[in-house]
């Protein structure tokens, strides 16, 4: 067990295991390419699938608890199909950050979740759509092929979790058999969603592990491999940059916890330390019961020392967000509930220096020339 | 020479290599051919803060290294003459002419104090003019310098871009116009040269000047949601036909357009390639390139390590090639055809109607990073 220094102290350790430990990349031998293969045969043959299969399951769960709850509405049935949402939502959040082949495909990741919603355009949509209640979007089918924004977990969100619609659902009125027929809809939607995802991914993977001179998509195991570096770099990034620098806004003043992710049903913060998961297993291999830990990333970096660092950095940020409350908006509204955020904000950052110095460079996946500083 | 003995005893020494090797370089190694002859010419670096302007040859072998003051970008060549003028990235201070055959300088310019160059330069058709993209810092106004290069370059006027941060420019095919692709982003060397100071109000714009008189002819601007879309890169058809390739300064998650096609007098007419290549892009397009039939062109992405290609008749997505940290594009003289490097020292021909990827086969090209840009001379 790891005892627990404050995020800072950490940064000053690490520092230090860094001018002591860690020759600088630029005078390391290349890392063989063969060395690359492994990683990617771990992470998307082995790890990722079974997670896969797991979302899958639980959007067809959160179809099953929909169906029984609009069959016989009740305060139960209404917990029940909730608690199904937030089982879905928490195992999407894992996955969301690997963020490549079937999972970006056909506009997959916004279909499933379309957010940041810049402009606002799920809430006027679904304004408009609870005035007409067109039959159309009772219609999984015809669902798919709608705007968005009205197809996934936010529409779901919204029919859960906002006003008064689950009592509109109980009580079986107007409004409330067509948010019935809707949800069960748009839950039906995903559950189609991630089984085309759990279908297609074992091609993509495929591909990725065969990589080679002769594919046009992946010369090298390492270029392929660079795709999950770049997932979790970015990862952090997103998180930073929208999940929590979005509701900070530019100042205490400005902050609005409406513009977080998941409002409604108050899971901002969930989300992302469900987000870290995922991000972890680039890194380590491990994702809850599945995967070896340091067949990840970590196998490329031939430095002890520096992994533990890196495990421990992580742990800390992990913990931090563990020990918050669900929401953006509970932790605003405490007293020094933005200096909270903004110090959360900030050990993102923090982690994500780690991953471009001491993931990028050890494992020579950081950018080229020209990525890194074109023009 | 070399080249073609190291391809004949490749060809007859292994049984079968002969078909398995790509048509072009078969060709190459048995009859003469016009790309034998072609030079390729691009800003490059060391691995120790060293900067070049380096030539190699069809086969990859590098047949000079010139050593600059600082990072180069892109190359301007000037017609029925050994000039190729190398101007310094932003914020640039230097410009040096080299003859194209050897890498001698055979010219300085040095950037007025109150202007920074852009790395982007190009000749009028009858080779006496060089114009340089160029920052008028303190009034965050791009310019474009003219250079007399019968008068020892000497710097003669300038003329007033229509936009913020100037960067790629190419003459029309009329020859008395000059496309510029104003970037938008506004930078000032007080705050190292480099760092977008007005990503909230870019506004980015391609422009058509009038190359005597420096007059407006023709400018288009994306719509105001993709005002962060810097528009940086482009490349000119012979019938006129303008493709600029965008770097996007926004979130990483937002759907946005990274390649655009203008005729002037038109909008721009935004391109998408599908989701899963168009996520890849990363955002980011580092070189455009039509082909030598003007039927396809290339659009470098280094970030996502992809050239993706397009058909210049219908503006369709037509594939694209992975190619590590791939960015500088050239045409051959096939229809279809590019040669690409790369900033891991990388250099192929890739072919954008058979969707194949042929390394260059010296590998004296792996000693340098290649820079932006690439172009193609006929020695």
């Amino acid at each position: 067990m790891f005892c627990k220094p404050s995020w800072r102290t950490l940064l000053l350790s690490t520092t230090t295991v860094l001018a002591v430990g860690v020759i600088s990349p630029d005078a390391r031998a290349d890392i063989p390419d063969e060395n690359y293969q492994p990683v990617l045969a771990h992470l998307l043959g082995t790890v990722m699938p079974p997670k896969l299969d797991d979302f899958h399951a639980a959007t067809e769960n959160l179809t099953s608890e929909f169906k029984n709850f609009c069959s016989d509405p009740d305060n139960g049935g209404l917990e029940d199909t909730q608690a199904a949402f937030h089982a879905a939502m928490d195992i999407w959040q894992e996955i969301q950050p690997w963020r490549m082949g079937p999972l970006v495909a056909n506009g997959r990741d916004q279909h499933i979740e379309y957010w940041p919603d810049k402009h606002g355009t799920a809430a006027r949509q679904f304004r408009k759509l609870m005035f007409d209640k067109p039959a159309a979007y009772t219609d999984p089918e015809k669902l798919s092929g709608a705007s968005a924004a009205l197809q996934g977990f936010p529409a779901l969100e919204e029919v859960l979790f906002a006003d008064d619609h689950g009592d509109q659902m109980i009580a079986a009125d107007e409004d409330g058999v067509f948010l019935c027929q809707y949800g069960t809809a748009i839950a039906t939607n995903l559950g189609t969603l991630s089984g085309e995802l759990q279908a297609e991914w074992p091609e993509f993977a495929t591909a990725m592990e065969n990589a080679g001179p002769d594919s046009m998509d992946y010369p090298t195991a390492k270029f392929a491999a660079t795709d999950l570096y770049r997932a979790l770099h970015e990862g952090l990034l997103i998180i930073s940059s929208q999940k929590l620098a979005r509701p900070l806004g530019d100042g205490a003043e400005d902050a609005s916890a409406g513009r977080a992710e998941s409002p409604i049903a108050g899971r901002s913060l969930r989300n992302i330390e469900h987000n870290l998961i995922g991000l972890f297993a680039i890194y380590d291999g491990t994702w809850g019961d599945v995967g070896e830990e340091g067949k990840g990333l970590a196998a490329l970096i031939d430095n002890s020392l520096l992994d533990r660092s890196f495990k421990l950095n992580w742990q800390t940020v992990g913990d931090t967000v563990a020990e918050l409350p669900s929401s953006v908006a509970e932790v605003l509204e405490q007293p020094d509930g933005y200096a909270v955020l903004t110090d959360l904000k900030g050990q993102i950052d923090f982690l994500t220096t780690l991953v471009e110095n001491d993931v990028g460079g050890n494992t020579q996946l950081g950018g080229g020339f020209n990525a890194l500083d074109g023009d | 020479m070399a080249y073609q003995r190291r391809s004949f005893l490749k060809l007859m020494g292994v049984g079968g290599a002969f078909t398995l090797l790509p048509m072009g370089l078969a060709r190459a190694a048995t009859t003469p051919n016009p790309e034998d002859r072609a030079v390729y010419i691009s800003a490059s670096a060391g691995d120790n803060g060293d900067y070049y302007v380096s030539a190699f040859n069809a086969s990859g072998k590098i047949l000079f290294e010139q050593p600059l003051p600082g990072r180069g970008h892109d190359i301007g060549l000037r017609p029925n003459h050994v000039d190729v003028a190398a101007v310094e990235r932003r914020p640039g201070l230097y410009g040096l002419i080299l003859d194209r055959h050897t890498g001698d300088v055979r010219a300085k310019l040095h950037c007025p104090e109150d202007r920074r160059f852009y790395g982007h330069a190009i000749y009028s058709n009858d080779g006496r003019y060089l114009y340089i993209t160029e920052n008028d810092f303190d009034h965050a106004r791009g310019v474009v310098s003219l250079w007399d290069a019968e008068d020892g370059y000497r710097r003669v006027a300038e003329f007033d871009s229509f936009g913020t941060g100037p960067h790629e420019l190419h003459l029309m095919p009329d020859g008395d116009h000059l496309v510029i692709a104003n970037g938008g982003l506004h930078t000032h060397p007080d705050q190292d040269g480099r760092t977008p100071l007005n990503i909230s109000s870019m506004q980015p714009n391609l422009s058509i000047i009038d190359r005597r008189t420096g007059k407006l002819a023709h400018q288009a601007a994306l719509k105001h949601d993709w005002h962060k879309l810097s528009i940086r890169h482009l490349d000119v058809a012979s019938n006129g036909a303008i493709a600029a390739g965008f770097q996007y300064q926004g979130d990483l998650t937002d759907q946005v357009p990274l390649v655009g096609i203008w005729q002037p007098g038109s909008d721009i007419r935004p391109i998408e390639a599908p989701d899963t290549v168009q996520y890849r892009m990363r955002q980011y397009c580092g070189s455009v390139r039509f082909d030598a039939s003007g039927q396809v062109f290339g659009i470098s992405c280094p970030r996502g390590g992809l050239v993706t290609f397009w058909d210049a008749q219908t503006n369709d997505f037509l594939t694209h090639i992975a190619a590590p940290d791939g960015c500088g594009l050239a045409a051959t003289d096939r229809a279809g055809e590019f040669v690409g490097t790369s900033g891991l020292g990388n250099g192929w021909r890739m072919d954008a109607i058979r969707r194949k990827r042929v390394e260059l086969p010296d590998d004296s090209l792996k000693s340098q990073h290649w820079d932006n840009h690439l172009r193609r001379i006929i020695a």
